[in-house]
């Protein structure tokens, strides 16, 4: 028997216990005890929504923390058993999920993804004083309320945004070409509005030497983008900034390419056009799109051994922020699972406020929290897709390829 | 007193013995059923609450609504920010709230009704409301945006219980929950079975022959509008300081409205015990489709190794489907008739 099926009986042999209700009491009256010991492998629930709207990201975040306890093991770390929670991207099935994993014998809880499953995920870690590592959430006050069972090695929404400007400068000194105009195109759901009205605001703080000549808004269940791409011709930008999410980024693409929009060159922030989807739906026309997002640093070599043990798993596909992050969360418990020698909650909590990681997956210096919980500067990429792979072109010592600036136009590939 | 009365004398001797070991199975539930266990509890007679209200609408009075989480939104919104922004207690914030759930399901209901809008149509608008206020917070700095509004829990909030800031502990949760899903059950008796109630249902049933009969058509739907929205004001009231967080999206979202209403149509609309029966069976349904696939897995009838992510969903739709199409009136009427829970009208 493997080891991942004894892990699975193990957890839902608790479960089951849990939901008769058999001495339940009992065993959370041990709960704390049991914590005390020193053991050599710890629990850790995995939440994720691996149904409903953000399944396909949730399941792709779990891809990342299927190869993490082979790849950790090997590098010196000890043994990670994790049990599964699916939040159904519900608030208040995440809320239970995360109870439901405790009660299991969860020590440490990673998740969730999205920021409102996190949200409250982290109110049941904070009641329960179970440390949560969040893999992916970006909203700034979930390390702002205090919270001292929260651990964060993810940008927050300023961040990115922030980095998302800089990388551009960058990307423009290094090329010479600098657009003058761009249209912000943004799917108009609470991500895509609250996304684009922030980089809408903050073009003139960061002095960019574009001026946002059209913002376009779209329904993100919409199909055809024919209208709002004759919208983005009109206005005539020299660049078009897109914040999308995955179908939405493929319909655009080819409605630019049948329309035979030229462009100095796309930009997107956001999900969508850096997925493997994406990448195959639209073949050479996803090419040269720039992405500014976090990202995997494939120079470090944690991200290295990663990148090989998921090529094992899973041949033909591309490896993303999703898998990254979710590793980076079960390294983080690993090595602090690692000094503190035991599982109990206040040896790991001691830890996780000790970590200081720099052989991480992800770009940055590594992972050092603060007080509140969360890494104070989380640097993310421009990662251009380049036949068929999304690369690391910026910042400098994370690329891996010098990016491709202006695009190519659409008849000339 | 009296409404208690009312409330329990249509049970049979089979139906109180029943009732009355169920209610101390759920009392006394923090004791035996763990954190997992009550966490499902408060979500069921969270939906309960919100059930109540809707059915009151439909079942009662018949006017369809597909976009409650608007009071439920507003209810939350309300309170919490005023207890953000002033620290005004929810004890005394869920007075604006409901007030400005009322006032909305005010709105509403007048521009439906006034301009004859009904069936599907009223319907939509509650939809259209609810979109349009969520776009409006979306924008709303003061409240988070899409950001997220978020209330601040300190350690030694989590351990007390304090029912005037409604911060402490989950027991102190549950057994809140628990009784304003009961206090709307109650109220719900009293109303089905006064003057107000018999109006009610006299529209759902004609409203042209009620209106022939002097019954003032439009104030008692409003007044059914109002007194739903309330409920689910008061409902969001709990909501805001039992998750701490409020997003729009998540907060305003169609699936919220539509959830309100499963519990109802599966329990049986119109009926008392319907939405509480309703979500009793299916959320925990959704657990034991959970547990059953784990089981499988565990016996080795399904490949542990198998992900079978969403396939609760698909079950669990697959079952509602089952009841909607063999027991269209609700299960709690069969269950009442098959048990002899409630006595028949010769042992009345």
């Amino acid at each position: 028997m493997s080891d991942k099926m004894k892990d699975m009986k193990t957890s839902s042999a608790s479960r089951r216990t849990v939901l008769v209700g058999a001495g339940a009491g009992a065993v959370a009256a041990a709960v704390p005890l049991r914590r005390g010991l020193a053991a050599s492998r710890i629990k850790v629930g995995i939440l994720l929504p691996r149904s409903g709207p953000q399944a396909q990201t949730g399941i792709d975040c779990q891809r990342g923390a299927d190869i993490a306890p082979d790849v950790l093991r090997a590098m010196g770390y000890p043994e990670l058993e994790y049990m599964l929670g699916d939040t159904e991207t519900k608030v208040d099935i995440a809320r239970a999920q995360a109870e439901k994993l405790i009660d299991a014998g969860a020590h440490v809880i990673v998740g969730a993804f999205d920021s409102g499953q996190t949200m409250a995920a982290a109110q049941v870690c904070e009641q329960r004083n179970i440390p949560l590592v969040v893999n992916i959430a970006a909203v700034p006050k979930l390390t702002e309320l205090g919270y001292k069972w929260v651990f964060r090695s993810f940008p927050t929404g300023p961040m990115i945004v922030g980095d998302a400007f800089r990388n551009q400068k960058k990307l423009f000194g290094m090329n010479g070409a600098t657009p003058k105009s761009v249209a912000l195109l943004h799917v108009n759901d609470t991500f895509g509005t609250s996304l684009a009205g922030a980089l809408f605001a903050l073009t003139p703080k960061f002095k960019m030497p574009y001026k946002i000549v059209e913002k376009i808004s779209y329904d993100p269940y919409g199909r055809d983008f024919s209208a709002e791409v004759r919208k983005v011709k009109a206005a005539k930008p020299e660049a078009l900034w897109a914040v999308s999410r995955l179908n939405d980024a493929i319909a655009i693409t080819k409605e630019l390419v049948r329309q035979r929009v030229d462009l100095m060159g796309i930009l997107s922030t956001g999900p969508g056009w850096y997925e493997d989807a994406y990448l195959k739906a639209t073949g050479k026309y996803g090419n040269d799109v720039i992405n500014l997002a976090p990202w995997i640093d494939f120079k470090k070599e944690m991200a290295r051994k990663m990148r090989d043990a998921f090529r094992n798993k899973f041949p033909g596909r591309n490896m993303n922020t999703n898998h990254g992050y979710t590793f980076d969360a079960m390294l983080i418990v690993a090595d602090a699972f690692k000094r503190a020698g035991s599982t109990r909650n206040t040896d790991l909590q001691t830890a996780l406020q000790t970590t200081n990681i720099t052989n991480n997956t992800t770009i940055g210096e590594g992972i050092k929290f603060n007080k509140k919980g969360q890494v104070p500067h989380v640097p993310c990429a421009a990662v251009q897709n380049r036949d068929g792979k999304p690369l690391v072109v910026l910042p400098e010592y994370a690329a891996v390829a010098k990016p491709t600036w202006p695009m190519r136009p659409w008849t000339k590939r | 007193m009296t409404s208690l009365r009312l409330f329990f004398d249509p049970l049979a001797p089979a139906g109180l013995w029943l009732g009355g070991a169920f209610f101390l199975l759920l009392l006394l539930l923090p004791y035996w059923g763990g954190s997992y266990v009550m966490t499902v509890a408060t979500t069921v007679f969270y939906l309960a609450l919100i059930g109540q209200s809707w059915n009151l609408m439909l079942g009662f009075a018949g006017l369809l609504s597909i976009g409650h989480a608007l009071f439920v939104g507003i209810g939350a919104y309300t309170a919490a920010y005023l207890f953000a922004a002033i620290g005004l207690p929810p004890i005394v914030g869920v007075l604006p709230a409901v007030g400005l759930a009322v006032l909305m399901g005010l709105l509403i209901g007048y521009l439906g009704f006034r301009f004859a809008i009904g069936g599907v149509y009223f319907a939509l608008l509650t939809i259209a409301f609810a979109e349009f206020v969520r776009v409006m917070i979306d924008h709303a700095s003061w409240l988070g945006a899409t950001e997220g509004f978020f209330l601040k829990v300190t350690e030694a909030d989590r351990h007390s219980v304090d029912l005037v800031n409604l911060r402490g502990t989950p027991e102190m949760y549950y057994y809140l929950i628990m009784a304003l899903a009961l206090g709307a059950l109650v109220l719900c008796r009293y109303l089905l079975h006064s003057r107000l109630g018999y109006y009610w249902q006299a529209i759902r049933d004609d409203a042209e022959a009620a209106d022939a009969l002097g019954v003032d058509v439009l104030r008692y739907k409003m007044y059914a509008v109002a007194i739903s929205a309330g409920m689910a004001g008061v409902a969001g009231v709990f909501y805001a300081f039992y998750q701490n967080s409020l997003f729009p999206e998540i907060v305003f979202n169609i699936e919220r409205s539509i959830e309100a209403t499963l519990g109802s149509i599966v329990g049986g609309v119109g009926t008392l015990f319907g939405p509480i029966f309703g979500t009793f069976i299916l959320t925990p349904l959704g657990e034991i489709v959970t547990e059953a696939i784990d089981l499988l897995k565990h016996w080795q009838v399904i490949d542990p190794e198998t992900r079978l992510d969403g396939l609760k969903l698909l079950i669990w739709g697959f079952i509602v489907v089952l009841i909607v199409l063999f027991k269209p009136r609700g299960l709690w009427p069969w269950v009442c008739g098959r048990l002899r829970l409630i006595r028949t009208e010769a042992e009345s």
